[in-house]
C-alpha cells in the first residue's frame, strides 16, 4: 500500500516537473538582456553601445556607385554613419531626406556618411541618389559581403539599418529600421559630443 | 495488447496462472473509500485514473485524428500563406471566424497542443507504472504451476516410464535450454513435482520502447520548433546572396533562434538549366533541374562549386540548402523622359497555376522623372496566340515574349510601407497604354507623351532556394526507428507460460507402467498478436515427450 | 531513359489477363458457397483445441481411441496422435494421451475442401502470377519502380493484397473468405483500368530518387495488406449483423453464406493479425516518407495534406489496436474503427492527392 502511494507521489512530481519544463521550453523565453546596450529616445529599434561594449566595425573595400574604389579604413579617425539601403526599399525612401539633412548638419563636425547599397542595380541606385539629392557616396554590396561581415558583429535584421561608428572604428550606435531625425541626431550628439549645425 | 489494469474474469480476479505474482498495485487501488466526502486527493486520483485508462486514450486518439482533418482542408499559414490570403478574400465573412478558432494554424493551435499533450500525459501515466511493473516482474519468478493443467487453453498429457522427479528434471532442462525462466518447487513444498516456465519479456520491452519512442519524437519535434528555422530566397542567375537575416526573403525562425544563428555562407547562382520532355503524351513534363552554384561557407573562405538538384540538397555549416522551384526573370531597361536609364535589371516574374510557366510580374521604376513609371504584365516562355489570348505552349523559353501594361504616377513607395515586389498599387497611377503591348526580345515600347521607353532585352532564369536547419531531425529519426523496433518486438514476441507437472504412478486405467508418471503440460500465451502459440506449444509438447522417451530409453539401457 | 512502349503494352496485357482470371476465381469461390462440400464453420480455419475436448478425451474407451487416433483429419476435429508419437505406442497408451493435434498440411486440406475450392485457389494463384508479371513488366518498361502514379499504385497494391491473401488462405485455411477479397481485387483493378489508367511514362524530377522505391513500396505493401483487413472487416460486420438479427429473432438461422464462414472470433482474429502485419509497414513507410521529404522539400514533416491524412490513418489504426484491448470497444466497434482507418487511407489516395494541392501532387491524374 505504501509503495503504491509513494509511486503515485513520485509520478505526480515527475509529471509536474515535466509539465513545468515543457511550458518553459515551449513558451520560449527571450535570451537575457544584453549589458551595455541602452535604448535611444524611447525607441526600441535605436540603441547605443556604451564604451567598452562597442563591437569593432570590420574593414571593407568596395566599388562606389560611380565606379571608383573606396576603402573603409580611410575613414578611421572620423565618426562615420553607415547606412544600408536599397532603391527597392520603401522605408529607405522615407528616411532618405532625413539622412540627407543630418549629413549636412553634421558635416562641419567632421561626421562622414557612407551608404551601402544592397541587392540593387546601378541604374536604379543612381536614380535614387539623384532623386533624393544624397550628398554622400555609396558602395555597391551586391555580393552581400559587407552585410555579412557586419552581421557578425551587430544583428542586422533588415533594410534599412543605420550604424554609427566612432572615431576608433567601433560601432557606437545603431538604428534598426527607418531612422528618424530624433534618433539619429540623438545618437550623433552623444557620439560626437557635439550638436549639429542647422 | 491486454490491459493489465482491467481484469477480464470473475470477481476473484484472473486465474492464478495468468496473474502476476506481485499483484497489481497502482494508482487508486489502495483507496478505501470512507463513508462520506470525496476529498480533493480522491478526485485527483480519479481524474488521473481516468486519464490513463485505455478508454480515454482511445478517445484522445480519435480526437487527435479529428483535429488534424481541418489542417488538410483549410489552407495553413505555415505552408501556404498566399492561400490563406486568398481564403480571406474569397470568404470574407467566414475567414475571421476560422482564424479565431485557430483553423489557419491548426498544428500550432492551443487546442491541438492540448489534445496531444493530454494523449502523451496519458501515455506517460500508463507507461511509467508498466515499466516499474516490468522491472518488478523481471525480478520475480513465474507463478506456481496450477493444479489442473488440463484447464489451461493449451494442454497435453502423456505417460512416461520416468519417475516424477526425474520427469520434471528432464522437462526443466529442456525448457531452460529453450530460454525459459524457470521456477521449481522449493524443498518442503508438498505440491508435487512441477516446473513453471515463462518467456517473452521482450514483448513488454518492445511495447514500452514504442510508446517512449513516440514521446521522444515529440521532444525532437519540440527541439526543432525551438532551435530550427526555415528561410527562403529567390536568386536570379548571376547574382549572389548571403545567408543573413537582411538578405533572405522569408524567414520562419524557431522560437529561440536569433539573427546570429544563421551560418554566414554566400551562394552565387552561376547557371540554371531545366530540361523537359519534348514529345509524346508527357510533353512539357519536367525531366531535370540543375542549379550550378558556387558558394563560400564563411566570408573569406574558399569558394566551392556544386550542382543543386531536387532531392539533392547542399549541406553547408549545419544548414541544408534545397532547390525548391524556378522561373523566369525578363530583363528590362527603362529610359525615362529625361533620357536617363533609370532601370536596367532582371525582374523575377512568378508563374501561377496556369501551365507551361506563363509568369506574371511587375516593374516598378521609382527613379523615373518627372513621374514614376510602373509596368505590369506577363512573360510567356513559348508564346502562342489562342483565340486572341496569349498563352504558353511549352515550359522552355523557345519563343519568349512579354506583354505589358504601362502606368505613370505615384507608386506609393514614399510613405515607407513595404510593398510586395510582385504587385503594383495603381491607385495613384494612370494607365498609359489602352491595350497590353507585346514585346519580343530586343524590342522596345515607346511610351506616349514622351514619358520614356521600356526595352525587353532578354531573360534569365531564377531559382528559389530554401535553407533549413532542424536540430531535432536526427533525434526524431532515431526515435522513429526505435518506435518501429519496439512495435515489431511487441508484435512478434509473445509472453507465454508453460507448466509441466508429473504425477506419480500410472493409474491402471491409463495403462501406464506402475513405476512411471503421467506428465501434464499446460501453456498459455498472455497476448498472441501474431498467432503461432498453438504451433509452438504443440512442438514444445512433442519435444518434451521425445526428451522423456529418450531419457527413459537411456535409463533403461543403463540398467 | 525513354519508355519501352512495347513492354508497357505487355504489362497491360498481363493485367487484363489477371483481371479475367481473378473474376473466374471469384466465380469458383462463389460456386463453393453454392454447391461446395458442406462443412462446419469452425473447421475452415485452423482448428483449436478446446478444454472440453481435452477432458472428454481422457475418458474415451481404448477401442474408440484406437480408431480416432489413426485417422487423418476429415471434416471433424481430428485428434491424431502428435508427431512425436511413434507407431510403437499401444492403443491404450494412445488413448491416455491427448497431444495437441496438428492440422493437416495445406494441400491436403485444400483437396479435402472440395473441387470448387481447389479451382478457386488454383485460379487465384495463376491470376496473382499474371498480376505480378504485369507489375514487373511495367517496372521494366519505365526503368523504375512501378508505382509512380495513381494507376500504378492501385495495380501494385491490389497485387500485394492478392499475394498476401493467397498466403492467408493457405496458412489459415480461410478460403471461405476468398470470394470477398478476390472480388474486391477485381473491382479495384477494374476501376483502375477504366478510370485512372495512365500510359507508362517518366517521372517528374521530384520523384526521381531512390527513396521512391523505399517509401512508396512500403506504402503500397501496407495499403495492400490493409485492403485485405478492410474486406475482412466488412465480412465481419455483415456476419455479425446477421447473427444479431438471428438472436433477435428477426432472421432465420442457417443462412447459407454465413454458415460457411469461419466463426466471428476467427474472422476477428484474422483481421487483427492482418492489421498487426500491416501497421509496422505503414509506420516504416511514414518514416521513410519523412526522410524523403527532408531531402526533397527541406523538412521532414510539413503537415502537407497527404502527410496529415497518412498521420490520421496511422492514428486510427493505432486506435483499432488499442480498441481490442479496451472493454466495450471489442468486436463490432473495433472494426468500425478499422474501416474508418481504411476509409481515411482511401480518402488520402483518391481525394487528397488528386484534388488538394500540396507538395504531394504527383498523382498523374488530370
Amino acid at each position: 500500500m505504501f509503495k503504491a502511494k509513494r509511486r503515485l507521489v513520485l509520478l505526480a512530481a515527475a509529471a509536474l516537473a515535466g509539465t513545468a519544463l515543457a511550458v518553459v521550453l515551449l513558451s520560449g523565453w527571450a535570451s537575457g538582456g544584453n549589458s551595455g546596450v541602452t535604448d535611444v529616445a524611447g525607441s526600441t529599434s535605436a540603441v547605443l553601445y556604451s564604451v567598452g561594449h562597442r563591437p569593432l566595425a570590420p574593414d571593407f573595400t568596395a566599388s562606389t556607385l560611380t565606379g571608383s574604389r573606396l576603402s573603409f579604413s580611410s575613414y578611421r579617425g572620423r565618426v562615420v554613419v553607415l547606412n544600408f539601403w536599397g532603391s527597392w526599399c520603401a522605408p529607405c525612401r522615407q528616411e532618405a531626406p532625413t539622412l540627407a539633412v543630418v549629413a549636412e548638419q553634421y558635416r562641419q563636425a567632421g561626421v562622414a556618411f557612407l551608404g551601402v547599397d544592397v541587392r540593387d542595380t546601378t541604374a536604379s541606385a543612381l536614380a535614387f541618389v539623384h532623386d533624393y539629392g544624397i550628398p554622400y557616396p555609396s558602395v555597391n554590396d551586391s555580393g552581400s559581403e559587407i552585410t555579412l561581415d557586419f552581421t557578425a558583429v551587430v544583428p542586422i535584421a533588415g533594410t534599412p539599418t543605420t550604424l554609427v561608428i566612432d572615431r576608433t572604428g567601433h560601432i557606437a550606435g545603431a538604428v534598426f529600421g527607418t531612422a528618424t531625425y530624433a534618433e539619429l541626431s540623438d545618437i550623433l550628439a552623444r557620439v560626437t559630443g557635439k550638436a549639429g549645425t542647422s | 495488447m491486454t490491459d493489465v489494469r482491467a481484469p477480464e474474469s470473475g470477481p476473484s480476479g484472473p486465474p492464478p496462472a495468468e496473474r502476476d505474482e506481485r499483484g497489481r498495485g497502482g494508482p487508486g487501488r489502495s483507496a478505501d473509500p470512507a463513508a462520506g466526502a470525496f476529498g480533493l486527493a480522491d478526485w485527483l486520483r480519479w481524474a488521473w485514473r481516468q486519464l490513463t485508462s485505455m478508454r480515454i486514450a482511445l478517445i484522445l486518439l480519435f480526437l487527435l485524428a479529428l483535429a488534424s482533418v481541418p489542417g488538410s482542408i483549410v489552407p495553413q499559414e505555415s505552408t501556404n500563406p498566399a492561400g490563406v490570403q486568398q481564403y480571406f478574400t474569397a470568404h470574407p465573412a467566414l475567414a475571421p471566424w476560422l482564424s479565431r478558432l485557430g483553423l489557419f494554424n491548426v498544428f500550432g493551435a492551443p487546442w491541438f497542443a492540448a489534445t496531444y499533450v493530454l494523449l502523451f500525459a496519458s501515455l506517460v501515466g500508463c507507461v511509467v507504472p508498466r515499466t516499474f511493473r516490468l522491472v518488478g516482474s523481471a525480478r520475480t519468478l513465474p507463478p506456481r504451476a496450477p493444479r489442473h493443467l488440463t484447464r489451461l487453453p493449451r494442454s497435453a498429457r502423456y505417460a512416461t516410464t520416468l519417475p516424477p522427479d526425474q520427469a520434471t528434471e528432464v522437462a526443466a532442462r529442456l525448457l531452460a535450454g529453450r530460454g525459459f525462466r524457470l521456477r521449481r518447487p522449493v524443498n518442503g513444498d508438498s505440491d508435487g513435482h512441477w516446473v513453471s516456465a515463462e518467456k517473452g519479456y521482450l514483448r513488454e520491452v518492445g511495447n514500452l520502447l514504442f510508446h517512449l519512442a513516440l514521446l521522444g519524437v515529440l521532444v525532437a519535434v519540440a527541439l526543432g520548433g525551438l532551435f530550427g528555422y526555415k528561410t527562403d530566397r529567390l536568386l536570379v542567375q548571376g547574382t549572389t546572396f548571403a545567408d543573413t537575416q537582411s538578405d533572405l526573403d522569408e524567414i520562419y525562425p524557431g522560437r529561440l533562434v536569433t539573427a546570429a544563428d544563421y551560418p554566414p555562407f554566400t551562394i552565387t547562382l552561376n547557371r540554371f538549366e531545366a530540361s523537359y520532355i519534348t514529345s509524346g503524351a508527357q510533353r512539357g513534363q519536367p525531366l531535370s533541374f540543375d542549379a550550378r552554384i558556387s558558394y563560400t561557407a564563411q566570408p573569406g573562405g574558399p569558394t566551392r562549386t556544386d550542382n543543386l538538384q531536387v532531392n539533392r540538397p547542399l549541406s553547408v555549416d549545419g544548414a541544408k540548402v534545397y532547390l525548391i522551384g524556378h522561373g523566369y526573370a525578363p530583363v528590362f531597361k527603362v529610359t525615362d523622359a529625361r533620357g536617363q536609364v533609370v532601370y536596367d535589371q532582371a525582374t523575377p516574374f512568378i508563374s501561377g497555376s496556369s501551365g507551361n510557366f506563363l509568369s506574371e510580374g511587375v516593374v516598378k521604376v521609382s527613379g523615373a522623372q518627372p513621374e514614376q513609371l510602373g509596368f505590369s504584365g506577363v512573360f510567356v516562355p513559348t508564346a502562342v496566340e489562342v483565340n486572341g489570348v496569349l498563352e504558353s505552349a511549352f515550359p522552355a523559353a523557345d519563343n519568349p515574349a512579354v506583354s505589358l501594361i504601362a502606368y505613370a504616377g505615384n507608386l506609393g513607395l514614399n510613405n515607407g510601407v513595404p510593398q510586395s515586389v510582385y504587385q503594383i498599387d495603381t491607385a495613384g497611377m494612370r494607365q498609359l497604354t489602352a491595350q497590353p503591348q507585346l514585346l519580343l526580345p530586343g524590342q522596345s515600347l515607346k511610351l506616349p507623351d514622351g514619358q520614356g521607353t521600356i526595352a525587353f532585352t532578354g531573360y534569365v532564369p531564377w531559382v528559389s532556394l530554401q535553407i533549413t536547419h532542424d536540430p531535432g531531425q536526427i533525434p526524431a529519426l532515431i526515435c522513429g526507428m526505435a518506435a518501429l523496433g519496439g512495435l515489431l518486438l511487441s508484435f512478434m514476441v509473445r509472453r507465454r507460460r508453460v507448466f509441466v507437472r508429473a504425477l506419480a504412478g500410472g493409474p491402471a486405467h491409463l495403462g501406464g507402467p506402475e513405476q512411471g508418471s503421467t506428465v501434464q503440460v499446460g501453456g498459455l500465451a498472455r497476448t498472441d498478436a501474431s498467432g503461432g502459440f498453438d504451433e509452438e506449444f504443440a512442438s514444445l509438447a512433442a519435444e518434451l515427450r521425445a526428451a522423456h522417451e529418450q531419457a527413459a530409453a537411456s535409463q533403461h539401457e543403463g540398467e | 531513359m525513354p519508355v519501352n512502349v512495347a513492354l508497357g503494352q505487355v504489362s497491360n496485357g498481363f493485367l487484363i489477363a489477371a483481371l479475367v482470371i481473378y473474376s473466374l476465381s471469384v466465380v469458383a469461390f462463389a460456386g463453393d458457397f453454392a454447391f461446395g462440400r458442406p462443412r462446419r464453420a469452425d473447421s475452415a480455419v485452423r482448428v483449436e483445441q478446446s478444454r472440453e475436448r481435452a477432458t472428454a478425451l481422457a475418458t474415451v474407451a481404448s477401442a474408440a481411441a484406437a480408431g480416432t487416433a489413426s485417422n487423418g483429419s476429415g471434416d471433424g476435429p481430428g485428434d491424431g496422435a502428435g508427431p512425436g508419437a511413434g507407431p510403437g505406442q499401444g492403443a491404450a497408451a494412445a488413448a491416455a494421451n491427448s497431444m495437441p493435434e496438428v492440422a493437416p498440411p495445406p494441400l491436403r486440406a485444400i483437396r479435402q475442401a472440395g473441387r470448387w475450392v481447389e479451382t478457386g485457389i488454383a485460379l487465384s494463384v495463376v491470376a496473382v502470377v499474371a498480376h505480378t508479371a504485369a507489375v514487373v513488366t511495367r517496372g521494366l518498361a519505365v526503368h523504375r519502380a512501378p508505382w509512380g502514379n495513381m494507376y500504378e499504385f492501385v495495380t501494385a497494391l491490389t497485387c500485394v493484397a492478392a499475394i498476401f491473401f493467397v498466403f492467408v488462405m493457405v496458412r489459415y485455411r480461410a478460403w471461405a473468405l476468398g470470394v470477398f477479397v478476390m472480388g474486391a481485387v477485381v473491382v479495384a483493378l477494374g476501376l483502375a483500368e477504366t478510370l485512372i489508367y495512365t500510359a507508362a511514362g517518366q517521372l517528374v524530377p521530384a520523384l526521381q530518387s531512390y527513396w521512391l522505391s523505399i517509401h512508396v513500396t512500403a506504402m503500397t505493401l501496407a495499403t495492400g495488406i490493409f485492403f485485405v483487413a478492410a474486406v475482412l472487416g466488412v465480412v465481419y460486420l455483415v456476419a455479425d449483423r446477421y447473427n444479431r438479427r438471428v438472436a433477435a429473432g428477426k432472421a432465420e438461422a442457417g443462412n447459407g453464406i454465413v454458415r460457411r464462414l469461419p466463426s466471428m472470433e476467427q474472422i476477428d482474429r484474422l483481421t487483427y493479425r492482418t492489421v498487426v502485419f500491416g501497421f509496422p509497414i505503414w509506420t516504416f513507410g511514414v518514416i521513410a516518407g519523412a526522410i524523403w521529404a527532408d531531402q526533397a522539400w527541406g523538412s521532414y514533416w510539413s503537415w502537407d495534406p497527404v502527410e496529415v491524412w497518412a498521420f490520421i490513418t496511422w492514428v486510427l489504426y493505432a486506435a483499432f489496436l488499442h480498441a481490442r484491448a479496451t472493454a466495450g470497444f471489442r468486436g463490432r466497434r473495433a472494426h468500425y474503427i478499422q474501416l474508418l482507418g481504411f476509409a481515411s487511407l482511401m480518402f488520402n489516395i483518391m481525394v487528397v492527392q488528386v484534388f488538394i494541392t500540396g507538395l504531394h501532387s504527383y498523382a498523374g491524374v488530370s
